[in-house]
């Protein structure tokens, strides 16, 4: 899902820090699908993502001549974008990062498999697609971002530890946690789009 | 989380050791509720990970190299670059000699004549120019007199503080020496390993994009250098 750079990353990395605009610029298109798909996740539909994308690419040009080479470029820019969507979260409601989390000891949703695909498979993606960004988009904001990062990005627990400065065993019960808010969400999906739920 | 929950996140990260990971199969052949609870939970990662990704809009890179300005090399790679060159290395280390000693010479004087928080213009004074070299010993001075520590963040250090310490001297004042190439760097001052502040003095500030401002020092060529 994501771009994995390896060396190449460190390659553009240096000659950015020698002042290679264009290695900086290929940086960018390379990255901007991820950070543009992290910031607009975490922030929801305000419509503020791309400009607080636009914002991290810039701190993180800003801080290239400090950035260490031996470590990993991507981590270093989601964890860059991950704090600019603080920002913005805290900008919009001062006093509060969205860190409200509710108690998990609701009801619980269960889904049923179902195995044949239907006539309207692709109508269904799109519209469990869209059920799920909305879901996704109403969770508190640290179970949003846990998941946006293990599930939709593809990272693993340590690099979400290193890029969101949380413990891995925190990070564990807060996907787990999301996963469960979300099968709550999409539950009156019953027996449609999402091959199947039911309550 | 309770118990089962725990163990039902460990199976879904697959932290099991076999042998649980077995006993938690064959449970789930005969709890039925639990095991449509993780086709569920799994059914909701599979559908997440299949998520359309949101496109980049045109021009986006464009705008993002429209808002960046040129990066300078940081001071320690062009110093590297200047100490591995040993026929630099003899012009420069020769002058920097003669020229520390006439900042040494002329601290006294500008130290007693400190009557305010800044002692010196760091866009126009102290900047010694170094005439066969291209590099210019720039003397930065602020009088933190309740400070521990200052040290200086810039365009010329990779803005990290702690490569650049300023050191105290007589009258509340800390000081640093910098050979700069000419040019326009931005910094800012680091009391105590935690306030950032700029020089209230600098001739010239500039908006750091993020809500804030950082002085600006324009090192010029020496006189008579080419």
């Amino acid at each position: 899902m994501r771009t994995d750079g390896g060396a190449n990353d460190a390659a553009l990395v240096h000659a950015a820090q020698r002042g290679d605009r264009e290695a900086f610029g290929t940086l960018v298109s390379r990255y901007a699908s991820s950070i543009l798909n992290i910031t607009s996740r975490m922030l929801g539909a305000a419509g503020d993502a791309e400009d607080v994308a636009q914002e991290a690419f810039v701190a993180a040009y800003r801080s290239l001549p400090g950035f260490q080479l031996g470590a990993k470029f991507s981590t270093w820019l989601y964890r860059i974008a991950v704090n600019k969507c603080h920002d913005a979260l805290r900008a919009r409601r001062p006093g509060t990062i969205s860190m409200d989390v509710a108690d998990d000891d609701g009801e619980r949703a269960t889904w049923e498999a179902v195995d044949e695909q239907t006539p309207h498979w692709e109508l269904e993606q799109v519209e469990l697609a869209w059920e799920l960004d909305q879901a996704i988009d109403a969770l508190p904001a640290v179970y949003r971002e846990s998941f946006v990062l293990k599930h939709i990005e593809g990272l693993g627990y340590d690099e979400m530890s290193e890029i969101l400065g949380v413990h891995r065993d925190t990070l564990k019960m807060r996907v787990y946690k999301a996963r469960t808010l979300l099968c709550q969400s999409l539950a009156h999906l019953a027996g449609a789009a999402v091959r199947g739920i039911k309550v | 989380m309770t118990d089962a929950e725990r163990l039902l996140q460990r199976f879904l990260d697959q932290e099991l050791s076999a042998e649980e990971r077995v006993q938690f199969i064959a449970r789930l052949g005969r709890d039925e509720a639990l095991r449509q609870r993780v086709i569920a939970l799994e059914q909701l990662a599979l559908a997440a990970s299949r998520l359309p990704r949101l496109g980049v809009p045109a021009g986006f890179v464009d705008q993002v190299l429209a808002r960046t300005v040129p990066v300078r090399p940081a001071a320690s790679r062009w110093l590297a670059d200047l100490l591995l060159a040993p026929r630099t290395l003899r012009w420069n280390l020769a002058s920097a000699m003669a020229v520390v000693c006439l900042v040494a010479a002329a601290a006294g004087a500008i130290f007693t004549s400190v009557a305010s928080e800044r002692v010196t213009n760091p866009a126009g004074s102290a900047s010694v120019g170094n005439e066969l070299a291209r590099p210019v010993l720039v003397r930065l001075v602020v009088v933190q007199p309740a400070a521990n520590t200052v040290e200086v963040a810039g365009d010329f250090n990779g803005w990290d503080p702690g490569r650049t310490p300023l050191e105290q001297a007589p009258g509340g004042a800390w000081t640093v020496t910098l050979p700069l190439e000419p040019g326009r760097y931005e910094y800012m001052f680091v009391v105590d390993g935690k306030e950032w502040i700029i020089d209230p003095f600098a001739v010239e500030q500039n908006d750091d994009g993020f809500g804030s401002r950082n002085a600006v020092i324009d090192v010029r060529p020496p006189r008579g250098s080419v």
